[in-house]
């Protein structure tokens, strides 16, 4: 069988066909593909040892059974991103225990370690609801039939992720530590708004849309955050630098997007803006619990090759 | 004065945190009673880890204290019966297989 040209696969795929093998892909498909899929595979599997490290502040057995829960749940949703990977012709052994920490391809916001419970429960409202609002959005599009049904659990999964971080602030409010979610949302909320990239201004999408490997631009999902994350922030009475313009119907954010992070202090300098480019040499530089994180994930990989290559 | 009926008619509002489909058709109510406006609620869980006990009970406490003649909610959590899929309703046996999910 001869490799389809990028236009009948685009073509074909906006008539509704869904993709089922490798054989059937364009090389720039199975490029694209294979990015995306790395991207969230490797978001799930940093979240892991960042909330693992922040789910050693549980204040309770029933917290940290919930905590650790998640966390059992972002491995699983890591798995089969590699897996999937692995039948895209990924050597994912190397991908996963010999890259360098700055090699993966989470987002920033992993980077930056939480400190307490308080900050693992807005995690779970912010990062797992930017997460839920980009998988909901692959589930829906995606043109790789075995991505797209693997992320019918996965949904389901990160549902209930962000609905512990909804549940947890609620209580916290309610529970006098309102000045400590307070301030976990300060450094939090602008971090997730970052999160989702560049403008639509300023961003090629490439393929990705095409492609159906992505449904909505980077500014569609950011409101699409936006639009639950306000809410729940005002509902609570918290601050946060957004609102909704009644006018337009729009959510905005009060500060010029992008905007200069103290990584040391954990806070935004909303009267610094920089470009775009600064944000990205940011990311790739990767942030302080890089190193950390990607070691407490391939330490035990290389402890055991030590030990296998001693037997030999 | 508020019946154990009321109750449960209460709790077949509150959805599973993962799901959405009732603890009632989940098959996690084991037990409900009303005494001088006290919901004595015995709830089960799907494993002894499960993630979302304080999630459950949280939602259970904030509707059934809107049923009119209940003014305080006290829990028990049982392991007898042991959860399993048999325990489903046929309601949601049907929503499950309408999602894809085995049951």
């Amino acid at each position: 069988m001869t490799t389809p040209s990028d236009d009948q696969i685009v073509e074909r795929i906006q008539q509704g066909h869904i993709l089922e093998t490798p054989a059937e892909m364009s090389d720039d498909y199975r490029r694209t593909l294979i990015h995306i899929l790395t991207v969230s595979a490797d978001t799930e599997m940093i979240s892991a040892p960042s909330y693992y490290t922040a789910a050693k502040n549980s204040p309770s057995m029933n917290n940290l059974i919930s905590a650790l829960a998640i966390i059992q749940d972002e491995l699983s949703h890591a798995h089969i991103g590699y897996r999937i990977l692995q039948d895209l012709g990924v050597d994912t052994e190397a991908l996963i225990y010999d890259r360098a920490p700055t090699a993966f391809k989470h987002p920033y916001a992993f980077d930056v370690p939480l400190r307490s419970w308080v900050e693992l429960i807005v995690a779970n409202a912010f990062y797992d609801r930017a997460g839920f609002v980009l998988l909901g959005d692959v589930y829906r599009h995606c043109s790789y039939g075995p991505w797209r049904r693997a992320l019918a659990k996965v949904d389901k999964e990160e549902n209930f992720h962000l609905r512990h971080g909804e549940n947890g602030m609620r209580r916290l409010a309610a529970g006098g530590q309102r000045d400590e979610v307070q301030r976990a949302i300060d450094w939090m909320f602008p971090m997730t708004v970052e999160w989702f990239g560049l403008p639509d201004s300023l961003k090629t999408h490439g393929r990705q849309i095409a492609y159906k490997l992505k449904g909505s631009t980077n500014d569609q999902l950011r409101q699409q955050w936006l639009q639950t994350a306000v809410p729940l922030c005002e509902g609570l009475g918290f601050r946060v630098p957004a609102h909704l313009d009644q006018a337009i119907g729009v959510y905005v954010l009060e500060y010029p997007l992008p905007v200069e992070f103290d990584e040391a202090e954990r806070r935004w300098l909303m009267d610094r803006p920089i470009t775009w480019e600064q944000v990205l040499l940011r990311w790739k530089r990767r942030g302080p619990g890089n190193a950390m994180f990607v070691d407490m994930l391939q330490r035990g990989r290389r402890q055991m090759r030590a030990l296998a290559g001693r037997r030999h | 004065m508020a019946s154990a009926d009321e109750v449960l008619a209460a709790l077949r509002d509150i959805t599973d945190p993962e799901w959405p489909v009732s603890i009632v058709d989940m098959g996690l109510v084991c037990g409900v009673a009303v005494e001088d406006g006290v919901a004595r609620i015995t709830l089960t869980f799907t494993s002894t880890a499960c993630p979302c006990m304080d999630m459950i009970r949280d939602d259970v406490r904030d509707r059934v204290l809107r049923v009119p003649g209940v003014r305080d909610v006290v829990f028990a959590t049982t392991w007898d019966p042991v959860w399993s899929k048999e325990r489903l309703s046929e309601a949601a046996r049907a929503q499950f297989r309408r999602w894809g999910v085995a049951v």
